[in-house]
């Protein structure tokens, strides 16, 4: 579970997060939406600890990162948007690493290191340095090494960027299954379709601001629109691109890029 | 499993699967790199035994000096270390690719800034491969001292660099945790007590009346004294080998003890600030807003300086100078190495070096010189080589543009050349004036530094075009590859090539072996000789960096 309360962060005279509050509970998908520069990777980093917040408290499970960040961090798993991965190592090495970064039983770490390198395809490449592997292979072993301690909240940056459709596919269902069993799963996209389909809830973020939040249908009917996702995503944040107030309520939106 | 213990664990991994990164690379390398690294090491050591023997010749002064040397090389080497530190433990601190991984995992912080703090004391290290250990071979056999001399001194060199190393990190934990809001008022304030500073320790004084002994002595002793007080670490670590080595075993034990337990302090008070202050200080250098202001007004006024270029050019030089401004580990490192060198030959009236006989001051010139090649040689190798190759992803926005590979090598090595050209040219105009030589000698020492300048830019823009890494994005990765360890080796014999042979007629000039009419026969013979080596050196690899860049495929 995540608590988040009167959450800030400035940097200089910008505001990025402003009094943000947002409860996600055991086994719920939340998908955090917003345009660039809106304060998501700023909020998921105060998630992880990252960066701290100039006001407001974060608890991970009962924990107060900021009080006990260790024991916060146990129960934690992240993937940035771009992660790092050490390329001298094999994906084993890699693995084994990770799991006694978190105090994985080696007799674990070996099993699961069999069986999610066969389903995650990377059976083949056990014995390449992850150097040598792509970045679609790295992404998904990025996921076994998150996976490895089972983390009771998962927060992830741009999960499926750059991925092909098979990968994708296998991480959407992976996170539905990861929620099903009880994982709180946090992730930050501009991808409207995937929170459409896979979130329980999203959060819309303007201007550092939470301006919606709940389920989908709830929102279209809290805000009497009608239409998908993206339609209700650009009339609450028409005013981060400097369109007037309901411009996602029009048809076709007008082209803002 | 202890965190440091996991960490390390991991280094061995890595440390294990270099067998299967060196086996695809090809032999002829992997040779040629160790080859360099035992020809530097080599070389030092020639250097310093023959300057152990010309100190020797000198006589009674010579003697001396060679005796406090000993300890004077370990005074350098420390503040030399504390500086690596600062810069080495700023990069694995804050700068590291894996900080986010480490940071969002259960490690506590203070394991985590031990950890970091022991890589950049390995990274500290080649001080002791390429500085102590020739130079104490070269002392040893000058001295005749046992051959367990060598082993004493890696017995006292490991905890001295672990001190020094982390001073330099203690300094940069808490400079980063209360680095001032306005940073810029606070250097531009800094810079003007350090410039009053200067000018006031740099302030001509009377020369006292001594003979040649007595005056070397004289200026030294100041730089001895302080290399001999029994409070330095440098001293704890040179009176303990020396002390081993004559066989007093007891002192040396306890000295070295003194040095073991002070680094074990500076070793605790990593890990205490660490846990105290790492975090905060992270959040206080990822919080910093650089004042935009402040870059506009840079931004515009380079802007104007290079409209006569045209627009593409003007565009990539743009593009170049802003990356480095913005970049603190390369204008750093440059301030540092360029800043102490103009602080030094700055000070040479101070020292009288001025009033010194003809041959020592056109042995100091040379020595100056030589100096400023090779800062030059190991920052172009450093920072020229690597930037085609740092494009890395970007680099379609060149490809693809109208401006064409040729412009875009050709701003690259004017950029790069514009400002080491500059900045050699100026240092030794100020050492050359200080020193208040002859006309000639001035000249012929700023033509060569600006021919330095020239060749090691077009080797270092060639070489990095011919050798373009665009997967690598990590700078030293591509800087310690073959191909920069050639760009440096391939520098160090230009810079040599074309300062010795200036060097030896002025010098059997000043020793009145050749005449006035001889010298100038030479220079007319030996001026057009490095002239053309200078351009076959320059265009040559610019034009193979050329045509390999053109014929890549993308």
């Amino acid at each position: 579970m995540i608590e988040i309360e009167n959450l800030s962060k400035s940097y200089g005279t910008v505001r990025a997060v402003i009094d943000l509050n947002l409860v996600v509970p055991r086994g719920e998908l939340f998908c955090f939406l917003g345009p660039n520069g809106a304060g998501k990777t700023t909020t998921i980093k105060m998630l992880t600890g990252l960066v701290h917040p100039d006001a407001g408290s974060v608890r991970l499970c009962g924990f107060d990162l900021a009080r006990d960040p260790l024991a916060a961090r146990q129960l934690l798993g992240y993937i940035p948007d771009l992660p790092f991965l050490y390329e001298r190592l094999t994906p084993p090495e890699f693995l084994e690493f990770v799991g006694d970064l978190y105090g994985v039983d080696r007799q674990r770490v070996n099993q699961t290191c069999d069986e999610e390198l066969t389903r995650f395809g990377l059976a083949d490449h056990r014995r390449a340095l992850v150097g040598d592997l792509s970045h679609g292979m790295r992404q998904r072993l990025i996921y076994v090494a998150t996976f490895l301690h089972d983390p009771q909240i998962l927060c992830i940056d741009e999960p499926l960027v750059g991925l092909d459709p098979y990968t994708i596919r296998m991480i959407k269902d992976l996170l539905k299954a990861k929620a099903r069993s009880g994982v709180t799963v946090f992730l930050t996209t501009h991808i409207l379709a995937v929170a459409e389909e896979i979130a329980d809830r999203v959060g819309i973020l303007s201007k550092g601001r939470l301006v919606a939040l709940g389920p989908i249908d709830d929102l279209k009917k809290r805000h009497d629109l009608h239409g998908d996702l993206e339609s209700i995503f650009l009339t609450l944040t028409a005013d981060d691109y400097g369109l007037p107030t309901g411009a996602g309520k029009e048809e076709s939106p007008p082209c803002i890029l | 499993m202890h965190p440091l213990m996991v960490l390390y664990k991991k280094d061995g991994h890595i440390l294990a699967n270099l067998n299967t990164v060196l086996r695809r690379e090809s032999r002829f390398k992997v040779l040629f790199i160790l080859a360099f690294a035992l020809g530097l090491f080599f070389g030092l050591y020639a250097a310093f035994l023959s300057g152990f023997r010309f100190l020797n010749l000198l006589g009674g002064a010579g003697f001396m000096v060679t005796r406090y040397l000993f300890s004077l090389i370990f005074l350098a080497l420390g503040i030399m270390m504390v500086l690596s530190g600062i810069i080495t433990s700023y990069s694995s601190l804050f700068r590291s690719r894996d900080s986010i991984l480490l940071l969002t995992s259960p490690i506590p912080d203070s394991s985590l800034v031990l950890y970091k703090f022991s890589e950049s004391c390995l990274l500290s290290s080649w001080a002791f491969f390429f500085i102590i250990l020739p130079y104490t071979l070269a002392y040893a056999v000058h001295e005749k001292l046992s051959p367990f001399f060598v082993g004493w001194t890696l017995l006292f060199s490991i905890p001295f660099l672990i001190f020094c190393s982390g001073l330099g990190t203690i300094i940069v934990l808490l400079f980063i945790r209360w680095i001032p809001r306005h940073l810029r008022e606070w250097v531009i304030l800094f810079g003007l007590v350090a410039a009053g500073l200067l000018a006031y320790y740099i302030r001509p004084t009377a020369r006292p009346g001594l003979d040649d002994s007595q005056f070397l002595l004289s200026r030294l002793i100041p730089g001895l004294q302080l290399a001999s007080n029994p409070l330095g670490p440098n001293w704890w670590t040179s009176e303990g080998i020396m002390s081993l080595a004559r066989g007093q075993v007891g002192r040396g034990l306890l000295l070295w003890g003194v040095l073991v337990s002070n680094t074990l302090m500076v070793i605790w008070i990593v890990r205490s600030l660490g846990q105290l202050l790492f975090a905060r200080a992270c959040q206080r250098l990822w919080g910093i807003v650089p004042p935009r202001r402040g870059r506009e007004r840079l931004g515009a006024a380079l802007d104007h300086v290079l409209s006569p270029f045209g627009s593409i050019s003007r565009g990539l030089a743009l593009k170049d100078i802003r990356t480095f401004l913005r970049d603190p580990m390369q204008w750093s490192q440059s301030l540092i190495f360029f800043g102490l060198l103009g602080f030094y030959f700055a000070s040479l009236r101070t020292f009288h070096y001025h009033a010194l006989p003809d041959v020592w001051r056109n042995l100091i010139v040379f020595l100056n010189v030589f100096s400023v090649a090779a800062v030059l040689c190991s920052l172009s190798s450093r920072f020229v080589y690597p930037q085609l190759s740092l494009e890395g992803q970007a680099f379609w926005i060149i490809g693809l543009s109208p401006a064409g590979m040729r412009r875009v090598l050709l701003t690259k090595f004017f950029t790069a050349l514009a400002a080491m050209a500059t900045i050699s040219a100026a240092l030794i105009a100020l050492s050359t004036t200080m020193l208040g030589v002859a006309p000639l000698l001035k000249t012929v020492t700023i033509s060569l530094s600006l021919a330095i300048a020239l060749g090691t830019c077009g080797l270092s823009t060639g070489l990095g075009a011919i050798f373009l890494n665009l997967k690598q994005s990590n700078p030293m990765a591509i800087v310690s590859s073959f191909g920069g360890t050639l760009n440096l080796a391939l520098s160090l014999m230009f810079m040599a090539a074309v300062i010795l042979p200036c060097a030896l007629p002025f010098h059997l000039f000043s020793q009145e072996k050749i005449g006035p009419a001889t010298l100038h026969h030479m220079l007319e013979f030996i001026g057009p000789a490095i002239v053309g080596l200078t351009l076959l050196t320059t265009f040559i690899p610019l034009w193979l960096g050329l045509r390999s860049l053109q014929r890549r495929e993308y």
